[in-house]
Protein backbone atom coordinates (compact mmCIF):
# COMPACT_ATOMS: atom_id res chain seq x y z
CA UNK A 1 0.00 0.00 0.00
CA UNK A 2 1.17 3.20 -0.78
CA UNK A 3 1.29 6.70 1.24
CA UNK A 4 -1.89 8.64 -0.22
CA UNK A 5 0.44 11.48 -0.72
CA UNK A 6 2.92 9.82 -3.08
CA UNK A 7 -0.07 8.75 -4.86
CA UNK A 8 -1.51 11.95 -5.35
CA UNK A 9 2.13 13.00 -6.63
CA UNK A 10 1.73 10.66 -9.30
CA UNK A 11 -1.34 10.97 -10.15
CA UNK A 12 -0.46 14.98 -10.59
CA UNK A 13 2.60 13.96 -12.52
CA UNK A 14 -0.09 11.65 -15.10
CA UNK A 15 -2.04 14.31 -15.50
CA UNK A 16 0.32 17.06 -16.00
CA UNK A 17 2.31 14.66 -18.63
CA UNK A 18 -1.21 14.45 -20.45
CA UNK A 19 -2.01 17.75 -20.37
CA UNK A 20 1.91 18.53 -22.11
CA UNK A 21 1.05 16.35 -24.74
CA UNK A 22 -2.55 17.73 -25.37
CA UNK A 23 -1.28 21.18 -25.22
CA UNK A 24 1.32 20.47 -27.90
CA UNK A 25 -1.09 18.60 -29.97
CA UNK A 26 -3.45 21.71 -29.82
CA UNK A 27 -0.63 23.95 -30.97
CA UNK A 28 1.18 22.37 -33.34
CA UNK A 29 -1.14 19.77 -34.80
CA UNK A 30 -0.06 16.36 -35.13
CA UNK A 31 1.79 16.11 -37.92
CA UNK A 32 5.27 17.38 -38.84
CA UNK A 33 8.06 18.47 -36.37
CA UNK A 34 5.54 19.31 -33.68
CA UNK A 35 7.17 20.66 -30.41
CA UNK A 36 10.35 21.30 -32.43
CA UNK A 37 8.22 24.40 -33.37
CA UNK A 38 8.47 25.92 -29.64
CA UNK A 39 11.68 27.83 -30.28
CA UNK A 40 11.01 28.74 -33.87
CA UNK A 41 8.73 31.54 -32.64
CA UNK A 42 11.85 33.52 -30.62
CA UNK A 43 14.47 32.53 -33.11
CA UNK A 44 12.21 33.85 -36.46
CA UNK A 45 12.19 36.68 -34.48
CA UNK A 46 15.31 37.26 -32.35
CA UNK A 47 17.93 36.34 -34.74
CA UNK A 48 17.48 38.62 -37.44
CA UNK A 49 16.77 41.61 -35.16
CA UNK A 50 19.91 40.75 -33.60
CA UNK A 51 21.99 40.54 -36.39
CA UNK A 52 20.62 43.76 -37.93
CA UNK A 53 22.01 44.82 -34.46
CA UNK A 54 25.39 43.30 -34.55
CA UNK A 55 25.69 45.62 -38.01
CA UNK A 56 24.37 49.14 -37.41
CA UNK A 57 25.17 49.39 -33.78
CA UNK A 58 28.22 50.18 -32.18
CA UNK A 59 29.89 47.17 -31.04
CA UNK A 60 30.24 48.50 -27.01
CA UNK A 61 28.10 50.27 -24.53
CA UNK A 62 28.82 51.62 -21.68
CA UNK A 63 32.50 49.27 -22.36
CA UNK A 64 30.48 46.37 -22.67
CA UNK A 65 29.92 44.18 -25.66
CA UNK A 66 26.17 45.25 -26.91
CA UNK A 67 25.70 41.77 -28.31
CA UNK A 68 26.45 40.11 -24.94
CA UNK A 69 24.04 42.95 -23.33
CA UNK A 70 21.27 42.31 -26.18
CA UNK A 71 21.06 38.39 -25.94
CA UNK A 72 20.95 38.75 -22.26
CA UNK A 73 17.89 40.99 -22.70
CA UNK A 74 16.07 39.72 -24.99
CA UNK A 75 15.82 36.05 -24.30
CA UNK A 76 14.93 36.55 -20.27
CA UNK A 77 12.37 39.06 -21.28
CA UNK A 78 10.86 36.87 -24.32
CA UNK A 79 10.24 33.58 -21.31
CA UNK A 80 8.54 36.47 -19.45
CA UNK A 81 6.21 37.46 -21.72
CA UNK A 82 5.51 34.13 -23.57
CA UNK A 83 4.96 32.93 -19.57
CA UNK A 84 2.92 35.31 -18.04
CA UNK A 85 0.85 35.52 -21.45
CA UNK A 86 -0.16 31.92 -22.01
CA UNK A 87 -2.01 32.70 -18.50
CA UNK A 88 -4.35 34.92 -20.40
CA UNK A 89 -7.76 33.55 -21.23
CA UNK A 90 -6.35 30.30 -20.03
CA UNK A 91 -9.24 29.29 -17.67
CA UNK A 92 -12.06 29.68 -20.10
CA UNK A 93 -9.94 27.62 -22.88
CA UNK A 94 -9.44 24.92 -20.42
CA UNK A 95 -13.26 24.15 -19.02
CA UNK A 96 -13.38 20.61 -21.09
CA UNK A 97 -10.60 19.55 -19.18
CA UNK A 98 -11.92 20.22 -16.08
CA UNK A 99 -14.70 17.85 -16.41
CA UNK A 100 -12.18 15.41 -15.08
CA UNK A 101 -11.85 15.95 -11.17
CA UNK A 102 -7.67 14.92 -10.80
CA UNK A 103 -7.30 17.53 -13.08
CA UNK A 104 -6.60 21.25 -11.54
CA UNK A 105 -6.19 24.61 -12.70
CA UNK A 106 -2.58 24.50 -10.75
CA UNK A 107 -1.66 20.93 -13.35
CA UNK A 108 -2.93 23.14 -16.25
CA UNK A 109 -0.91 26.16 -15.01
CA UNK A 110 2.66 23.93 -14.88
CA UNK A 111 2.26 22.29 -18.38
CA UNK A 112 1.82 25.65 -20.23
CA UNK A 113 4.87 27.17 -18.12
CA UNK A 114 6.85 24.12 -19.13
CA UNK A 115 6.13 24.18 -22.55
CA UNK A 116 6.89 28.15 -22.92
CA UNK A 117 10.17 27.15 -20.64
CA UNK A 118 10.72 24.72 -22.40
CA UNK A 119 10.97 26.62 -25.95
CA UNK A 120 12.85 29.31 -24.06
CA UNK A 121 15.63 27.43 -23.05
CA UNK A 122 15.68 25.92 -26.58
CA UNK A 123 16.04 29.09 -28.02
CA UNK A 124 18.54 30.51 -25.27
CA UNK A 125 20.83 27.81 -26.42
CA UNK A 126 20.48 27.56 -30.36
CA UNK A 127 20.98 31.75 -29.99
CA UNK A 128 24.26 31.44 -28.10
CA UNK A 129 25.02 28.43 -30.02
CA UNK A 130 24.94 30.93 -33.40
CA UNK A 131 26.48 33.97 -31.96
CA UNK A 132 29.24 31.83 -30.22
CA UNK A 133 30.12 29.90 -33.60
CA UNK A 134 29.97 33.78 -35.32
CA UNK A 135 32.31 34.90 -32.88
CA UNK A 136 30.09 37.47 -31.51
CA UNK A 137 29.36 37.19 -28.07
CA UNK A 138 31.12 35.54 -25.36
CA UNK A 139 29.83 32.69 -22.62
CA UNK A 140 28.71 33.78 -19.02
CA UNK A 141 32.00 34.94 -17.34
CA UNK A 142 29.54 32.99 -13.94
CA UNK A 143 27.30 30.53 -15.00
CA UNK A 144 25.16 29.72 -11.65
CA UNK A 145 24.76 33.40 -11.32
CA UNK A 146 23.51 33.51 -14.59
CA UNK A 147 21.19 30.71 -13.84
CA UNK A 148 19.83 32.31 -11.14
CA UNK A 149 18.94 35.31 -12.75
CA UNK A 150 17.30 33.33 -15.17
CA UNK A 151 15.14 30.91 -12.76
CA UNK A 152 14.14 34.08 -10.99
CA UNK A 153 13.04 35.93 -14.63
CA UNK A 154 10.61 32.74 -14.45
CA UNK A 155 9.52 32.76 -10.78
CA UNK A 156 8.44 36.51 -11.68
CA UNK A 157 6.57 35.52 -14.88
CA UNK A 158 4.81 32.66 -13.29
CA UNK A 159 3.83 34.84 -10.42
CA UNK A 160 2.85 37.64 -12.57
CA UNK A 161 1.00 35.03 -14.82
CA UNK A 162 -1.11 33.98 -12.47
CA UNK A 163 -2.29 36.78 -10.94
CA UNK A 164 -2.96 38.84 -14.36
CA UNK A 165 -4.41 35.34 -15.52
CA UNK A 166 -6.72 34.99 -12.45
CA UNK A 167 -7.81 38.60 -12.49
CA UNK A 168 -8.66 38.35 -16.58
CA UNK A 169 -11.35 35.81 -15.99
CA UNK A 170 -13.22 39.01 -14.61
CA UNK A 171 -12.23 41.44 -16.53
CA UNK A 172 -11.93 41.59 -19.97
CA UNK A 173 -10.13 45.47 -19.54
CA UNK A 174 -7.64 43.36 -17.86
CA UNK A 175 -7.62 40.58 -21.19
CA UNK A 176 -7.17 43.77 -23.81
CA UNK A 177 -4.78 46.08 -21.67
CA UNK A 178 -2.17 43.08 -21.11
CA UNK A 179 -0.96 42.58 -23.93
CA UNK A 180 0.02 46.19 -24.25
CA UNK A 181 1.27 46.74 -21.51
CA UNK A 182 3.78 43.76 -21.14
CA UNK A 183 5.11 45.41 -24.72
CA UNK A 184 5.80 48.58 -22.59
CA UNK A 185 7.09 46.74 -19.95
CA UNK A 186 10.08 45.63 -21.81
CA UNK A 187 11.51 49.42 -21.28
CA UNK A 188 10.90 49.33 -17.26
CA UNK A 189 12.07 45.78 -17.06
CA UNK A 190 16.05 46.56 -16.58
CA UNK A 191 16.32 44.98 -20.57
CA UNK A 192 17.98 48.11 -21.60
CA UNK A 193 19.95 49.52 -18.32
CA UNK A 194 22.48 48.03 -15.79
CA UNK A 195 21.67 49.38 -12.44
CA UNK A 196 25.14 51.00 -12.34
CA UNK A 197 24.64 53.20 -15.27
CA UNK A 198 21.42 54.64 -13.19
CA UNK A 199 21.47 58.21 -10.94
CA UNK A 200 21.49 56.22 -7.58
CA UNK A 201 18.46 57.43 -6.75
CA UNK A 202 16.76 56.01 -9.63
CA UNK A 203 18.34 52.88 -8.90
CA UNK A 204 17.28 52.77 -5.71
CA UNK A 205 13.56 52.84 -7.06
CA UNK A 206 14.33 50.47 -10.23
CA UNK A 207 15.48 47.71 -7.82
CA UNK A 208 12.57 47.56 -5.85
CA UNK A 209 11.30 45.45 -8.96
CA UNK A 210 12.06 41.94 -9.17
CA UNK A 211 13.06 41.77 -12.84
CA UNK A 212 15.27 44.42 -13.24
CA UNK A 213 16.86 42.33 -9.62
CA UNK A 214 16.88 39.35 -12.48
CA UNK A 215 18.62 41.05 -14.96
CA UNK A 216 21.38 42.56 -12.50
CA UNK A 217 22.07 38.71 -12.05
CA UNK A 218 21.82 37.27 -15.58
CA UNK A 219 24.05 40.89 -16.52
CA UNK A 220 26.67 40.14 -13.12
CA UNK A 221 26.64 35.96 -14.74
CA UNK A 222 27.50 37.19 -18.18
CA UNK A 223 30.01 39.48 -17.15
CA UNK A 224 31.64 38.12 -14.60
CA UNK A 225 33.77 40.57 -12.08
CA UNK A 226 34.34 43.45 -14.57
CA UNK A 227 31.12 44.87 -14.03
CA UNK A 228 29.59 45.94 -10.77
CA UNK A 229 25.89 44.54 -10.60
CA UNK A 230 23.45 44.95 -7.47
CA UNK A 231 21.42 41.67 -7.46
CA UNK A 232 20.17 40.93 -4.17
CA UNK A 233 18.78 36.98 -3.77
CA UNK A 234 17.26 37.09 -0.60
CA UNK A 235 15.25 40.49 -1.26
CA UNK A 236 13.93 39.23 -4.58
CA UNK A 237 13.11 35.03 -3.57
CA UNK A 238 11.35 37.28 -0.51
CA UNK A 239 9.16 39.36 -2.74
CA UNK A 240 8.53 36.82 -5.27
CA UNK A 241 7.09 34.36 -2.69
CA UNK A 242 4.66 36.94 -1.49
CA UNK A 243 3.76 37.39 -5.00
CA UNK A 244 3.59 33.70 -6.21
CA UNK A 245 1.44 33.22 -2.72
CA UNK A 246 -0.69 35.60 -4.09
CA UNK A 247 -0.82 34.24 -7.62
CA UNK A 248 -2.02 30.58 -6.34
CA UNK A 249 -4.92 32.25 -4.12
CA UNK A 250 -5.65 34.00 -6.72
CA UNK A 251 -5.80 31.08 -8.83
CA UNK A 252 -7.81 29.28 -5.94
CA UNK A 253 -10.37 31.92 -6.16
CA UNK A 254 -10.84 31.66 -9.87
CA UNK A 255 -11.43 27.91 -9.77
CA UNK A 256 -14.27 28.68 -7.47
CA UNK A 257 -15.94 31.00 -9.78
CA UNK A 258 -14.93 29.04 -13.46
CA UNK A 259 -18.95 28.64 -15.35
CA UNK A 260 -18.09 25.61 -17.93
CA UNK A 261 -20.47 25.56 -20.81
CA UNK A 262 -23.10 22.95 -21.68
CA UNK B 1 -22.05 7.62 0.05
CA UNK B 2 -22.89 10.70 -2.02
CA UNK B 3 -24.20 13.34 0.33
CA UNK B 4 -25.48 17.06 -0.55
CA UNK B 5 -26.60 19.60 2.35
CA UNK B 6 -28.02 23.12 1.47
CA UNK B 7 -26.36 23.51 -1.82
CA UNK B 8 -27.04 27.05 -3.81
CA UNK B 9 -25.76 28.19 -6.20
CA UNK B 10 -25.90 31.71 -7.84
CA UNK B 11 -24.42 33.27 -11.13
CA UNK B 12 -23.57 36.91 -11.92
CA UNK B 13 -26.33 38.05 -14.61
CA UNK B 14 -24.80 40.59 -17.36
CA UNK B 15 -26.28 43.12 -15.55
CA UNK B 16 -23.68 42.22 -12.65
CA UNK B 17 -27.00 41.08 -10.09
CA UNK B 18 -26.66 37.90 -8.63
CA UNK B 19 -29.43 34.95 -9.71
CA UNK B 20 -29.99 32.17 -7.86
CA UNK B 21 -30.25 29.18 -9.80
CA UNK B 22 -30.27 26.56 -7.10
CA UNK B 23 -31.51 27.21 -3.94
CA UNK B 24 -30.92 24.58 -0.74
CA UNK B 25 -30.64 21.36 -2.47
CA UNK B 26 -30.50 18.52 0.03
CA UNK B 27 -30.22 14.33 -0.84
CA UNK B 28 -28.03 11.47 -0.22
CA UNK B 29 -27.71 8.63 -2.14
CA UNK B 30 -26.07 5.49 -1.18
CA UNK B 31 -23.86 2.92 -2.74
CA UNK B 32 -25.33 0.79 -5.69
CA UNK B 33 -28.80 3.25 -5.27
CA UNK B 34 -30.10 4.85 -8.47
CA UNK B 35 -31.67 8.00 -8.15
CA UNK B 36 -33.62 9.97 -11.38
CA UNK B 37 -33.00 13.92 -11.57
CA UNK B 38 -36.33 15.26 -13.33
CA UNK B 39 -36.67 19.09 -14.14
CA UNK B 40 -38.39 21.25 -16.55
CA UNK B 41 -35.43 23.84 -18.84
CA UNK B 42 -34.13 25.81 -16.38
CA UNK B 43 -35.25 24.29 -13.21
CA UNK B 44 -31.92 23.96 -12.55
CA UNK B 45 -30.93 20.56 -13.72
CA UNK B 46 -27.78 21.28 -15.60
CA UNK B 47 -26.49 23.19 -12.98
CA UNK B 48 -26.72 20.53 -10.20
CA UNK B 49 -25.31 17.92 -12.54
CA UNK B 50 -22.30 20.49 -13.19
CA UNK B 51 -21.89 20.86 -9.18
CA UNK B 52 -22.17 17.28 -8.71
CA UNK B 53 -19.36 16.44 -11.34
CA UNK B 54 -17.27 18.68 -9.62
CA UNK B 55 -16.93 20.82 -12.76
CA UNK B 56 -18.28 24.00 -11.01
CA UNK B 57 -18.16 24.20 -6.91
CA UNK B 58 -21.82 25.86 -5.22
CA UNK B 59 -22.21 29.65 -3.92
CA UNK B 60 -23.72 27.74 -0.52
CA UNK B 61 -23.84 24.26 0.87
CA UNK B 62 -21.22 21.38 0.70
CA UNK B 63 -21.10 18.02 -0.97
CA UNK B 64 -19.74 14.98 0.55
CA UNK B 65 -18.60 12.53 -2.06
CA UNK B 66 -16.59 9.22 -0.79
CA UNK B 67 -16.91 6.62 -3.64
CA UNK B 68 -16.22 7.79 -7.45
CA UNK B 69 -18.11 9.73 -9.25
CA UNK B 70 -18.03 9.53 -13.47
CA UNK B 71 -17.42 13.30 -15.21
CA UNK B 72 -21.23 13.92 -16.11
CA UNK B 73 -21.89 11.78 -19.17
CA UNK B 74 -23.66 14.03 -21.84
CA UNK B 75 -23.36 15.32 -25.01
CA UNK B 76 -20.65 17.53 -23.92
CA UNK B 77 -18.17 18.37 -22.52
CA UNK B 78 -15.40 15.66 -20.72
CA UNK B 79 -13.76 14.73 -24.48
CA UNK B 80 -10.98 17.63 -26.06
CA UNK B 81 -13.24 18.67 -29.10
CA UNK B 82 -9.74 19.56 -30.37
CA UNK B 83 -8.02 16.30 -30.13
CA UNK B 84 -8.65 13.01 -32.07
CA UNK B 85 -11.08 10.33 -30.61
CA UNK B 86 -7.73 8.12 -30.21
CA UNK B 87 -5.95 11.10 -28.16
CA UNK B 88 -8.66 11.47 -26.12
CA UNK B 89 -8.40 7.48 -25.32
CA UNK B 90 -4.67 8.11 -24.19
CA UNK B 91 -5.84 11.33 -22.41
CA UNK B 92 -8.09 9.55 -20.37
CA UNK B 93 -6.53 6.75 -20.04
CA UNK B 94 -3.18 8.63 -18.56
CA UNK B 95 -5.11 10.82 -16.05
CA UNK B 96 -7.21 8.02 -14.85
CA UNK B 97 -3.92 5.60 -14.39
CA UNK B 98 -5.68 3.18 -16.66
CA UNK B 99 -3.72 0.47 -18.85
CA UNK B 100 -4.43 2.31 -22.34
CA UNK B 101 -4.61 -1.40 -23.99
CA UNK B 102 -7.77 -1.76 -21.99
CA UNK B 103 -9.57 1.46 -22.53
CA UNK B 104 -9.04 1.48 -26.28
CA UNK B 105 -10.15 -1.81 -26.69
CA UNK B 106 -13.62 -1.90 -24.92
CA UNK B 107 -14.08 2.56 -26.59
CA UNK B 108 -13.44 0.87 -29.94
CA UNK B 109 -15.45 -2.09 -29.09
CA UNK B 110 -18.35 -0.12 -27.51
CA UNK B 111 -18.41 2.85 -29.38
CA UNK B 112 -18.44 1.90 -32.71
CA UNK B 113 -16.85 4.61 -34.50
CA UNK B 114 -14.28 2.40 -36.90
CA UNK B 115 -12.06 5.34 -38.16
CA UNK B 116 -14.02 8.05 -37.16
CA UNK B 117 -11.34 7.94 -33.98
CA UNK B 118 -8.47 9.10 -36.00
CA UNK B 119 -10.45 12.45 -36.52
CA UNK B 120 -10.31 15.50 -34.40
CA UNK B 121 -13.71 14.79 -31.97
CA UNK B 122 -14.91 18.53 -33.19
CA UNK B 123 -15.62 16.65 -36.73
CA UNK B 124 -18.28 14.00 -34.61
CA UNK B 125 -21.98 14.74 -35.06
CA UNK B 126 -23.61 15.15 -31.19
CA UNK B 127 -24.54 11.53 -31.42
CA UNK B 128 -21.02 10.13 -32.06
CA UNK B 129 -19.66 12.45 -29.30
CA UNK B 130 -22.65 11.07 -26.66
CA UNK B 131 -21.28 7.70 -27.46
CA UNK B 132 -17.31 8.23 -27.05
CA UNK B 133 -18.26 10.14 -24.04
CA UNK B 134 -20.10 7.39 -22.41
CA UNK B 135 -17.95 4.45 -23.89
CA UNK B 136 -14.60 6.38 -22.06
CA UNK B 137 -17.01 6.68 -18.84
CA UNK B 138 -17.75 3.24 -18.85
CA UNK B 139 -14.14 2.17 -19.67
CA UNK B 140 -13.20 3.95 -16.18
CA UNK B 141 -15.63 2.17 -14.21
CA UNK B 142 -16.35 4.85 -11.60
CA UNK B 143 -18.95 3.69 -8.04
CA UNK B 144 -21.31 6.04 -9.21
CA UNK B 145 -22.61 7.28 -13.03
CA UNK B 146 -24.11 10.68 -13.63
CA UNK B 147 -25.92 10.00 -16.41
CA UNK B 148 -26.97 13.31 -18.53
CA UNK B 149 -29.68 12.29 -20.95
CA UNK B 150 -27.22 9.87 -22.82
CA UNK B 151 -29.04 6.75 -22.65
CA UNK B 152 -31.48 7.61 -25.45
CA UNK B 153 -27.67 7.93 -28.55
CA UNK B 154 -27.53 5.15 -31.28
CA UNK B 155 -29.17 2.78 -32.60
CA UNK B 156 -31.18 0.18 -30.90
CA UNK B 157 -27.95 -2.47 -30.93
CA UNK B 158 -26.14 0.50 -29.15
CA UNK B 159 -29.01 0.92 -26.71
CA UNK B 160 -28.82 -2.93 -26.19
CA UNK B 161 -25.35 -2.73 -25.29
CA UNK B 162 -25.57 0.56 -23.35
CA UNK B 163 -28.17 -1.63 -21.26
CA UNK B 164 -26.17 -4.28 -20.44
CA UNK B 165 -23.04 -2.45 -19.29
CA UNK B 166 -24.78 0.02 -17.10
CA UNK B 167 -27.53 -1.80 -15.77
CA UNK B 168 -26.73 -5.58 -15.92
CA UNK B 169 -22.53 -5.68 -15.66
CA UNK B 170 -23.16 -2.65 -13.18
CA UNK B 171 -25.71 -3.55 -11.30
CA UNK B 172 -24.08 -2.47 -7.79
CA UNK B 173 -22.93 0.97 -9.11
CA UNK B 174 -24.75 4.05 -7.39
CA UNK B 175 -25.94 6.59 -10.43
CA UNK B 176 -27.75 9.84 -11.14
CA UNK B 177 -29.93 9.85 -14.06
CA UNK B 178 -31.35 12.64 -15.99
CA UNK B 179 -33.73 11.10 -18.41
CA UNK B 180 -36.86 12.77 -20.11
CA UNK B 181 -37.92 9.03 -20.83
CA UNK B 182 -40.16 7.61 -17.76
CA UNK B 183 -39.94 4.07 -18.93
CA UNK B 184 -36.14 4.21 -18.63
CA UNK B 185 -36.45 5.90 -14.57
CA UNK B 186 -39.50 3.76 -13.94
CA UNK B 187 -37.36 0.37 -14.71
CA UNK B 188 -34.23 1.82 -12.76
CA UNK B 189 -34.88 4.17 -10.47
CA UNK B 190 -35.46 3.83 -6.49
CA UNK B 191 -36.08 7.49 -5.79
CA UNK B 192 -36.30 10.43 -7.96
CA UNK B 193 -35.19 14.44 -7.26
CA UNK B 194 -37.55 16.55 -8.95
CA UNK B 195 -36.43 20.38 -9.47
CA UNK B 196 -38.50 23.18 -9.92
CA UNK B 197 -37.49 26.71 -10.66
CA UNK B 198 -33.97 25.74 -8.37
CA UNK B 199 -35.58 24.39 -5.65
CA UNK B 200 -35.47 19.99 -5.36
CA UNK B 201 -37.54 17.55 -3.71
CA UNK B 202 -36.73 14.51 -3.14
CA UNK B 203 -39.62 11.77 -3.66
CA UNK B 204 -39.45 7.75 -2.53
CA UNK B 205 -42.65 7.46 -5.06
CA UNK B 206 -41.16 7.35 -8.76
CA UNK B 207 -44.39 7.13 -10.19
CA UNK B 208 -45.55 9.94 -8.25
CA UNK B 209 -42.48 12.33 -8.83
CA UNK B 210 -43.27 11.54 -11.99
CA UNK B 211 -47.09 13.02 -12.20
CA UNK B 212 -45.54 15.70 -10.19
CA UNK B 213 -43.44 16.45 -12.59
CA UNK B 214 -45.62 16.35 -15.72
CA UNK B 215 -48.11 18.61 -13.84
CA UNK B 216 -45.85 21.56 -13.16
Amino acid sequence: MRLPFLRFLDIQRRVIGALLIREIHLRFGRRGIGFLWLPVEPLMFGIPVLLLWSIVRPKYDHGLSMMDLTVTGYLPILLFRHVSGTMIGFIRGSTEVLYHRQVTLFDIFVARTLLEFLGNMMALVLTFTFFYGLGEINFPANFPLFCLGYFYMLWWAMAVGLIVGSLAERSVLIEKIWPVYSYTYMFFSGFFFLADWLPPKIREVALYQPSFQSYEMIRGGMFGNTIKTYGDPAYTTFVLAILLTIGLWALRDARMHVEVES
Amino acid sequence: MLRVMGVCKDYKTERGEFRRVLSDINFELARGEKIALLGKNGAGKSTLIRLLGGVEFPSEGRIELNMTMSWPVGFGGAVLPMLTGNDNIRFIARIYSKPLGEVRDFVEDFAQLGHYLSEPVRTYSTGMRARLNFALSLAIDFDCYLIDEVLAVGDQRFQQRSHEELFEKRAGRSMILSSHIAETIKSYCTRALVLHRGRGKVFDDVDLALDIYNAV
